[in-house]
Order: C-alpha cells, then sequence, then structure tokens
C-alpha cells in the first residue's frame, strides 16, 4: 500500500523589539551575562504585574499581514500552566482563545499555497543548561516576545516543509520583526507528521519532532519519520502519538517519554492583562509599514533574473532593496554581481551591513556596457564599493585610481597600435598574418595590451588591427 | 465537576507539590465544599452572554519599546535563589 504523509508546522519567532514582553528590560540578551537581562517580572515575584509592551502588537500585525493574515481587532491573554524550573511564574502567558492573528497563507517558491490556521503572542521560557546531577536556570529569556505561527496540514514533502520554513524565515525579516538568526534559535520549528493510506480522507496517527533549528534539520526530520512511519504501517503495526527529539548527527529521531499529565495545561484568562482593542486605523497604519515582500520581488523580476540567483539574492532583504533602485537594463548584470562576487567574498555579512548606494551600482554597470570596464576589471570595482577606504568616493573615480579604465579612444589606440607595429619582434606576426596566418593576430593584440598596461579593449584594438594589416 | 482524591493528587503533581493522603482527604472535602457552593450559579440561564474575563472594563493598556531601569538587579534577584552557580539558577537535574 502507497502512503501519503501530511505534515503542519509549529514555528516560533523571537521578536526584535528593544524590550520583553512583560517588562522594560533589555530583550537582547546576545553575548551577555546569565540573568543580566531579567526583571521581578521574569523571577515571578510576588506582587509582580506584566506590563504590555505596544511595540510587540505592531510588529504582530506586520508579521501577520506578511503571512497574508487577518488581524484579529479583539485578542488576549491566557496562562497556560506547566511547572518547569525554566518557567518561574509556573505558567506561560499566551494566548490560546484568542490570538491576535488569523487565518491566511504562505505562498512557496514553487506556488503550492500553505494555510495559516492562526499565529499568537506569548513570552519565552528560560533556558536550562543540563550537568551530572544538576540543571543551572539563566532567565535571560523569559519574556522574550514570541509569535508562535500554526499552519494548516497543508503540507505533504520534506520539501515543501524545507520551503516553507524557509518562506517563514524571509517573510519575518522582511517584515522586520526578528534578527532571524537559526543558530542562535530565533526561529524554533515543531514539526507534525502523519501517514494515511493513499486516497484516505483520514489522517493517520501523528509524531511530533520539536525544537528543530534548521531547515534542513526540518527537511531530514521529515524524511526519517515518513520512512519510520511507512516501515511500521507496512509492519501491520500502529504509530505511537508522541513527541520525538531529532539529533542532527545520527540523522534520527527518537521517542521522548513525557507524562500523560504533561498535556494538561489548564488555561485560563489572564486577569493581569487587559484585552487589546485595535481599530481599524491601527492595524492600517502599521500594515502600511511593511514594504515589498518575496512574492512582490517574484512579480518584478521573474523575467530578468533567473530564477536560481533570485531564490539567492531573496534571502537578503537588504540586497532586493537595492535591486528596486537599479535601471531595469543592469538589472541582471548587478543580480551576477551580488551572488557570483559580493556574497562569494569572506567579507560579505559585513558588507551586507552598509551597501553602496544604488547611483554607484548604475555607473558600474554603465561603465562595463560601454566598455570603459573589461569583465574582470567590473568586477574589481565592484567589490572596491564595498570597501569602508573608497566609500566616499564614486565609482569613475575608483575606477580611475585601480588605472583600470579601458583605453577605447580610437586615436589614442591608434598610437599604440602603430607603435606596437613599428616594433622589428612583430614583422613576422605582421607578415603571417598578410599571408593568410589568422591566429596570430592573438599574439598582435596581446602586444598591444601589454603597451597599454592592460588598458585598451582588446575588441577594438583587433579591429584597428585588422584594418592596418589589410 | 466530580471532585475526588484522585483529582487532588493529579493537580499536586502537576505542580509539583508532595501531599499525603491525609492532607488529600482533607483538601478533597474542602474543595467539595467549595464547589458545592459556586454551584449555585449554574442555575442561572448564562446562554448568549459574553464570559467575563475582567471586571474593570480596561482594554489597550501598554507601555513604551523602552528600556528603564528595573526595581531589582541580578545579584538581588540570584540572592533569593537557593543555590545559586556561575550567576545561574542552580536546580535538581530536570529531563
Amino acid at each position: 500500500m502507497k502512503y501519503y504523509p501530511t505534515i503542519g508546522i509549529e514555528c516560533h519567532v523571537q521578536l526584535s523589539t528593544k524590550t520583553k514582553l512583560f517588562s522594560e528590560v533589555d530583550n537582547d540578551a546576545r553575548g551577555k551575562e546569565p540573568n543580566s537581562c531579567v526583571s521581578p517580572v521574569c523571577y515571578a515575584l510576588p506582587g509582580m504585574l506584566p506590563r504590555l509592551n505596544g511595540e510587540a502588537i505592531k510588529y504582530a500585525i506586520r508579521a501577520g499581514r506578511a503571512m497574508n493574515c487577518e488581524i484579529n481587532a479583539q485578542s488576549r491573554f491566557d496562562r497556560k500552566h506547566y511547572f518547569y524550573p525554566d518557567s518561574p511564574k509556573g505558567y506561560q502567558i499566551t494566548q490560546f482563545y484568542h490570538p491576535i492573528i488569523g487565518a491566511g497563507y504562505v505562498e512557496l517558491p514553487s506556488g503550492t499555497k500553505i494555510r495559516i490556521e492562526h499565529a499568537h503572542l506569548e513570552g519565552d521560557a528560560g533556558k536550562l543548561t543540563h550537568f551530572d546531577n544538576y540543571s543551572l536556570v539563566d532567565l535571560n529569556r523569559v519574556d522574550t516576545p514570541l509569535i508562535e505561527i500554526v499552519s494548516m496540514p497543508d503540507i505533504h514533502s520534506a520539501k515543501d516543509a524545507h520551503d516553507y520554513c524557509k518562506e517563514l524565515w524571509r517573510l519575518m525579516r522582511y517584515a522586520k520583526v526578528t534578527y532571524g538568526d537559526l543558530y542562535n534559535g530565533n526561529m524554533r520549528f515543531d514539526v507534525n507528521v502523519s501517514l494515511a493510506p493513499e486516497g484516505s480522507d483520514k489522517l493517520g496517527t501523528r509524531a511530533e519532532v520539536k525544537n528543530l533549528n534548521s531547515f534542513r534539520s526540518v527537511e531530514r526530520a521529515v524524511e526519517y519519520e515518513i520512512a519510520r512511519q511507512t516501515k511500521i504501517l507496512e509492519a501491520g503495526e500502529k504509530v505511537v502519538q508522541e513527541t520525538r527529539g531529532w539529533s542532527d548527527a545520527t540523522g534520527k529521531t527518537t521517542g521522548q517519554r513525557s507524562k500523560e499529565e504533561a498535556k494538561d495545561y489548564r488555561y485560563m484568562p489572564e486577569p493581569d492583562l487587559p484585552p487589546i482593542n485595535l481599530s481599524r486605523q491601527f492595524i492600517n497604519d502599521e500594515s502600511a509599514k511593511l514594504s515589498m515582500m518575496p512574492s512582490d520581488y517574484r512579480e518584478k523580476f521573474g523575467q530578468t533574473i533567473p530564477t536560481d540567483i533570485l531564490e539567492i539574492l531573496l534571502d537578503y532583504p537588504e540586497l532586493m532593496e537595492t535591486m528596486n533602485g537599479i535601471d531595469e537594463k543592469h538589472v541582471t548584470m548587478i543580480a551576477n554581481l551580488f551572488t557570483s562576487v559580493l556574497l562569494a567574498e569572506e567579507k560579505s555579512a559585513e558588507y551586507l551591513n552598509d551597501l553602496p548606494d544604488t547611483k554607484k551600482l548604475n555607473d558600474l554597470a554603465e561603465m562595463n556596457e560601454k566598455k570603459e570596464l573589461s569583465s574582470t576589471a567590473t568586477k574589481e570595482v565592484f567589490l572596491s564599493l564595498f570597501d569602508p577606504q573608497m566609500k566616499g568616493r564614486d565609482t569613475k573615480t575608483i575606477a580611475k585610481e585601480l588605472g583600470l579604465i579601458q583605453e577605447n579612444d580610437l586615436g589614442a589606440l591608434e598610437a599604440i597600435v602603430d607603435a606596437v607595429l613599428k616594433k622589428p619582434e612583430t614583422k613576422k606576426a605582421q607578415d603571417d598574418f598578410r599571408n593568410g596566418e589568422e591566429k596570430v593576430i592573438g599574439f598582435l593584440v596581446g602586444q598591444v595590451m601589454k603597451e597599454s598596461k592592460g588598458k585598451a579593449n582588446p575588441s577594438a584594438v583587433q579591429q584597428i588591427l585588422r584594418d592596418k594589416l589589410k | 465537576m466530580e471532585v475526588n482524591c484522585e483529582t487532588i493528587k493529579h493537580l499536586a503533581q502537576l505542580s509539583n507539590f508532595s501531599m499525603s493522603d491525609k492532607q488529600a482527604e482533607k483538601l478533597t472535602g474542602d474543595l467539595k465544599n467549595i464547589i458545592n457552593y459556586i454551584s449555585e450559579l449554574d442555575k442561572l440561564d448564562t446562554d448568549g452572554i459574553e464570559p467575563t474575563y475582567q471586571v474593570f472594563e480596561m482594554e489597550n493598556v501598554w507601555r513604551d519599546d523602552e528600556i528603564l531601569p528595573q526595581d531589582a538587579d541580578r545579584e538581588q534577584l540570584l540572592a533569593l535563589t537557593k543555590e545559586e552557580k556561575d550567576h545561574q539558577i542552580k536546580v535538581p537535574k530536570v529531563l
């Protein structure tokens, strides 16, 4: 029997607001000491009151709109109770009954649409580090604002699972709501996988793989689960509904024994936080701050930039924004320079923080088109545009300083050609060419290039030589 | 709602409380009485009435996204924990 996989994904996105969701304490704990970004609210001291960060609401609106979701005017917070040392409150403040973000969809590069069930705001938990006979708790991450995005079970392959997670990552960065640093857990994925006989209208029993933090591990975990569950079903056995952990090292998921009671969260409305009731105007104002999304760029550049190059560029919102200012006739060339030169550069991450303005890039493309710069020289000048020491200078000045401008002035070129033809060592080559030995033209062009210190435009030189040797 | 010793023990376990059978029995009786008392409300017809989430009728209470000094610093907060190590809170091994 053939089995058809169905996959649903929950994604947690850490928001990059300045302060935490429920107190005015630093939300950016990168490179900071453990427990240095904490407040009495994070510690859940008796009498503490959570104070909602209004910016997180705005971030949620942008994130929701980036996924084509309805924004719910009315939303509320609830308490989700569980006992674990990563949460001094003994509960997580989340939005269980009335989430701020309603239904929507994410369109994958392939055109497949994955529906979003809803997304909600909640506070993150602390971080535990486990040792042999004790664990250490760092509360820096407590109450970092999160958006949990819940997809509909619309995903049916490991590749689509990968593409969906990657597209979410892009959307959240284009919406400017997260640093999107996967390595540091800014986005984490929980993946539900179930298998049903092909053609069946009922879903099979699902297993959930928790806490994946790369697109690749999402893809591999789904592949593994499909294979594991197929084997179980083919043997006539039953898949157990459970939470499983993934190991990148072994490439396997393993069952995590969890107590049955763990699912009993005893949700209740959060009495310390009044409900949110947003006006249409407030929602519209925030939505209007969204700039172009990946799908808009695909529409705009789909005909000019080859798909594989465009999909690489789309990982870098800052590059796409720059592409918007490139003259249409130069778009392909600049896109190529970005992917094949800039991104291949060791310092590319640094360079991406401070891109040259579009005029300099347009000038560069223009010079290349006019053959003032060879293709090698174009790449060199292009990289120099990112060099902090070259910053204040325009493209032409940089090209001149590097001595890379090609000699196109026909008069000047002719003079150089004449000088070369007068040299006795070129005499034989000239005779050979006149006698029909076509390939010696290369030698002569080379001599002229040498004489011009590489600045002559080779095709112009060849034309002049041919005219003169007739 | 049925309240028995099992319910109480289940709740205690969820909250990581240790509880003797005797304590559980006493609490079962107390809680039964309380729920019985509140159950009077079940006689009212609440169909079509919006649940009361809070009684102050406030909404949209939020603050600006600006870092402010807190009432307690790291050392003061860590001093409240039973045991600390490397500026972290030391707890019995979990997992």
